[in-house]
């Protein structure tokens, strides 16, 4: 028997209260016949209380809330004034659409919240009078509101992403592909182009990064002589090649050119040169980036794989939220779809190949270690995904296990169980986490902290901004205690269950 | 042939190319014209004489190329409503699908745009709709009887994308209707939001469809729920929205890509399924039609919202 509905506008709040909800109330057909009629269902609700937000920008704020499920002051403000008391001899029942939000009022307030279908029902017969019911609010002033509020709304959501680490990787692999396409066919030209006035050199240099090189060093061919030898050693880091480069340019077949062109040909090698340095520094922000966003996947499978997966799932976040199977074949979708279309077999690895370990499978467990791999992928990248404090700890673990598997296939010798091993590297974090409680105490902070703290701040702003900057001392000092607990006890369980709650608080935070 | 070249390429040959559109039309001078830009027409009128025969010779060898460059030739363009209110149908050399341009002078993705002059001497801006980026469009154009997409009406477009349709939509709602466009993906909403500052019949909602009581705070009762979210279960998205948000007896046109719901079996098999679903979410279908040639196992499935039981 719901007697309170309330109504979030994008104008304000609005408390409806339910006059005849004991009749018709019970019966859902009835509530449907009723909110037909204007007539008829303006007797049913009455409009109770309307409380406008102040401005847009609290409205954003309410909006946010209320998306949420959470209660805020104004809301809380608002319904404690119109509503009875609850715990009275006629208590009130609240209507909510949002079980979240009615679970909040229930925990906060005490009134008892319902979020059936009746309320939906006198929900959308509200929203379908809304202009009439509201008489505060004039008429096309709420659809004025909505498209404010669903313009800062929506700002907002795109303005604050929690991908933002994610996308930087995501850009940072794409154009490194693309690089390495283009360095590729810029160079061959390079190697077309110079080989009408030097055509031996193509076949001695076969890096075109080092043939561009030599291509500005040695400009005209007939100028190179023995005193060269040196730089040209020092470029090719190989003697005989250098002296192979020189004889060569004595009797090379390659026409003479002009000047003008050889300067053209200079320039473009030049180009392609500072493009394959660009690449290099690159590729080094890749595995910075990688190392601080996603440390026990770079550590397992190596960063460039690693930034690919996260690259083909969009963000961390999704690639945590994968199931092993997804994670073995991603990047193979064409080949699974074939396979499934044609009941044929599926692939073994999609992105995966790409790691070393598969090319030192044997043909015949080629999918089984991918599968196992895809599986400690999986691992790694929830554990980079949701936990507070970066370490590559797992990642190294999860690799000597795959090299532990890899040997199985080879020898048979037998491999260590995952728990332990996992247990083994909770052990070993709490062990440095105490060290660096005392550590800290002393007036000079570790490195390695140091090194931890700076290394990682995208993480560390994402995941842990509120709760653990303001609580992280008492965390760690309860840490050590439990960590002495443990080492007297002689128990190994206990960390592995704080593990666990560790992950679903972390999970707790990203959430809200 | 050099004209035709010119006539190509984007906006750098502009001034010429419109000086060749004005020939074309002089001969039958109807009061319409078609322009692409307008600083480009005006730059042309001075030229208009002296161009006239270059014009008609051009529009002779354009006839065979067809498609959608024909349109601009400056072959004088009628529109005519289409049996959808709010759409219509501009006869050139080919007929197109176009809308009332609601902020003339601007195309959303780069799309044609026809200015037409009224017997009033007023302009109208129409735009063209490719039915093969639209799948509304090409519904329209595989002959779907109603649309329920009209002028003044209340629109919750499910899976707004970068806003192309959504941008025609509005043409169609026009400004006394309402599109509430939901798209989950923040780099689309970008696209998205820029496209509704421009027409503020267009609610912009970043969020999740499968939330929509995320976003009640935003919405009013609708009349039509347009969905194409290509999700295995979009229809629980579709019918958790119409629980929500439509008004009874509202109607619901959706886009069924075959393959996002299950590419191992037929195309006709999986609409069949999606269809027995919406049934069950009291959604009465009323009609299906494929999207064919424009998209390959897709269908548009429309249907009506009966919320009410029926009295025993």
């Amino acid at each position: 028997m719901v007697n309170y509905v309330i109504f979030e506008t994008a104008y304000g709040y609005a408390l409806f209260e339910c006059l005849q909800s004991e009749e018709i109330g019970s019966k859902l057909a009835n509530v449907q016949k009723a909110v037909q009629d204007l007539a008829k269902f303006g007797k049913t609700v009455k409009l109770k209380s309307f409380v406008p937000f102040k401005n847009a920008a609290h409205a954003l704020e309410n909006a946010n809330d209320v998306s949420e499920g959470v209660l805020n002051n104004h809301l809380k403000n608002f319904l404690d004034m119109n509503l009875p008391k609850p715990g009275k001899k006629k208590s009130p029942i609240l209507g909510v659409v949002d079980k979240n939000l009615a679970s909040s009022i229930k925990a906060e307030l005490g009134y008892d919240c319902e979020t059936s279908e009746i309320v939906l029902e006198i929900i959308r017969g509200i929203r379908l009078h809304s202009d009439k019911l509201l008489n505060q609010v004039k008429e096309g002033e709420l659809v004025k509101a909505q498209l404010g509020l669903g313009h800062s709304y929506s700002r907002a959501k795109v303005k604050f992403n929690v991908n933002r680490a994610d996308n930087m990787i995501i850009q940072a692999i794409s154009l490194l592909d693309q690089l390495d396409k283009d360095i590729n066919t810029f160079a061959m030209r390079v190697r077309e182009w110079y080989s009408w006035h030097f055509p031996e050199l193509v076949k001695i240099v076969n890096d075109n990064h080092m043939y561009s090189i030599l291509a500005k060093f040695i400009r005209n061919k007939n100028d190179l002589t023995e005193e060269h030898l040196e730089d040209l050693t020092e470029i090719t880091e190989d003697e005989s090649k250098a002296k192979q480069i020189i004889d060569a340019a004595r009797v090379s077949m390659g026409t003479d050119i002009s000047e003008l062109d050889m300067i053209n040909i200079e320039h473009f090698a030049d180009r392609v040169i500072n493009l394959a340095d660009y690449r290099k520094n690159l590729h080094g922000y890749l595995l910075f980036k990688m190392n601080n966003v996603a440390p026990n996947l770079s550590a397992l499978i190596g960063e460039v794989v690693g930034a690919r997966l996260i690259s083909h799932a969009g963000s961390l976040a999704n690639l945590s939220k994968y199931p092993a199977s997804t994670v073995q074949i991603l990047g193979a979708e064409k080949a699974l779809f074939r396979a499934l279309k044609t009941r044929g077999n599926t692939p073994k690895y999609g992105l995966l190949y790409h790691s070393s370990f598969i090319g030192r499978a044997g043909v015949k467990n080629k999918g089984r270690i991918s599968r196992f791999l895809a599986n400690k992928c999986t691992i790694a990248s929830r554990i980079d995904c949701f936990t507070d404090k970066p370490t590559s700890k797992f990642g190294e673990a999860l690799k000597d296990q795959v090299e532990e598997r890899l040997k199985f296939y080879e020898t048979g010798a037998a491999v260590t169980k995952n728990a332990d091993v996992m247990k083994k590297v909770i052990k070993e974090l709490e062990e440095s986490d105490a060290k660096m409680e005392v550590d800290q105490v002393q007036p000079t902070p570790s490195v390695k902290r140091k090194a931890s703290d700076e290394d990682a701040p995208p993480k560390k702003h994402k995941k842990s901004k509120l709760p653990v900057d303001n609580d992280d001392k008492p965390k760690t000092k309860d840490k050590v205690e439990k960590t002495e607990e443990t080492v007297v006890e002689g128990t190994t369980s206990k960390p592995k269950k704080k593990k666990k709650d560790k992950k679903k608080d972390s999970k707790k935070k990203e959430k809200s | 042939m050099d004209s035709g070249r010119g006539f190509g390429r984007g906006g750098g040959r502009g001034g010429g190319r419109g000086g060749g559109d004005r020939g074309g039309r002089g001969g039958g001078r109807g009061g319409f014209s078609c322009i692409q830009k307008r600083g480009a027409a005006a730059g042309g009128r001075g030229t208009r004489g002296g161009r006239g025969d270059r014009g008609r010779g051009r529009g002779g060898g354009r006839g065979g190329r067809g498609g959608k460059a024909g349109v601009k030739g400056g072959s004088k363009v009628i529109i005519e409503p289409h049996r959808h209110p709010g759409v219509f149908v501009a006869r050139g050399k080919e007929d197109l699908l176009v809308t009332k341009n609601l902020v003339s002078g601007e195309s959303v993705y780069g799309e044609k745009r026809i200015s037409v002059e009224g017997p009033d001497g007023t302009k109208t801006e129409y735009r063209v709709w490719n039915p093969f980026r639209s799948k509304l469009a090409a519904g329209i154009l595989g002959g779907v009887d109603h649309i329920y997409i009209a002028p003044g009406k209340k629109v919750l477009y499910l899976g707004a994308a970068s806003g192309t349709t959504v941008s025609h939509v509005a043409d169609i709602v026009g400004p006394e209707g309402v599109v509430y466009a939901v798209e989950f993906s923040h780099r689309s909403g970008r696209d998205l939001i820029n496209v509704a500052k421009k027409r503020t019949n267009v609610i912009p909602i970043i969020e999740d469809a499968r939330h929509p009581q995320k976003y009640r705070m935003l919405m009013n009762m609708v009349d039509v729920i347009f969905a194409d979210v290509a999700q295995p279960d979009q229809a629980r998205i579709i019918a958790l929205n119409a629980h929500h948000f439509l008004k009874n007896n509202g109607n619901i046109v959706i886009s069924i890509k075959a393959n996002c719901i299950d590419s191992t079996v037929e195309a006709a098999t999986v609409f069949a399924r999606e269809v027995k679903k919406l049934q069950e979410e009291r959604i009465k279908p009323l009609e299906q039609l494929t999207l064919e040639p424009y998209e390959r196992d897709h269908a548009l499935v429309i249907g009506r919202y009966i919320r009410a039981q029926e009295d025993k």
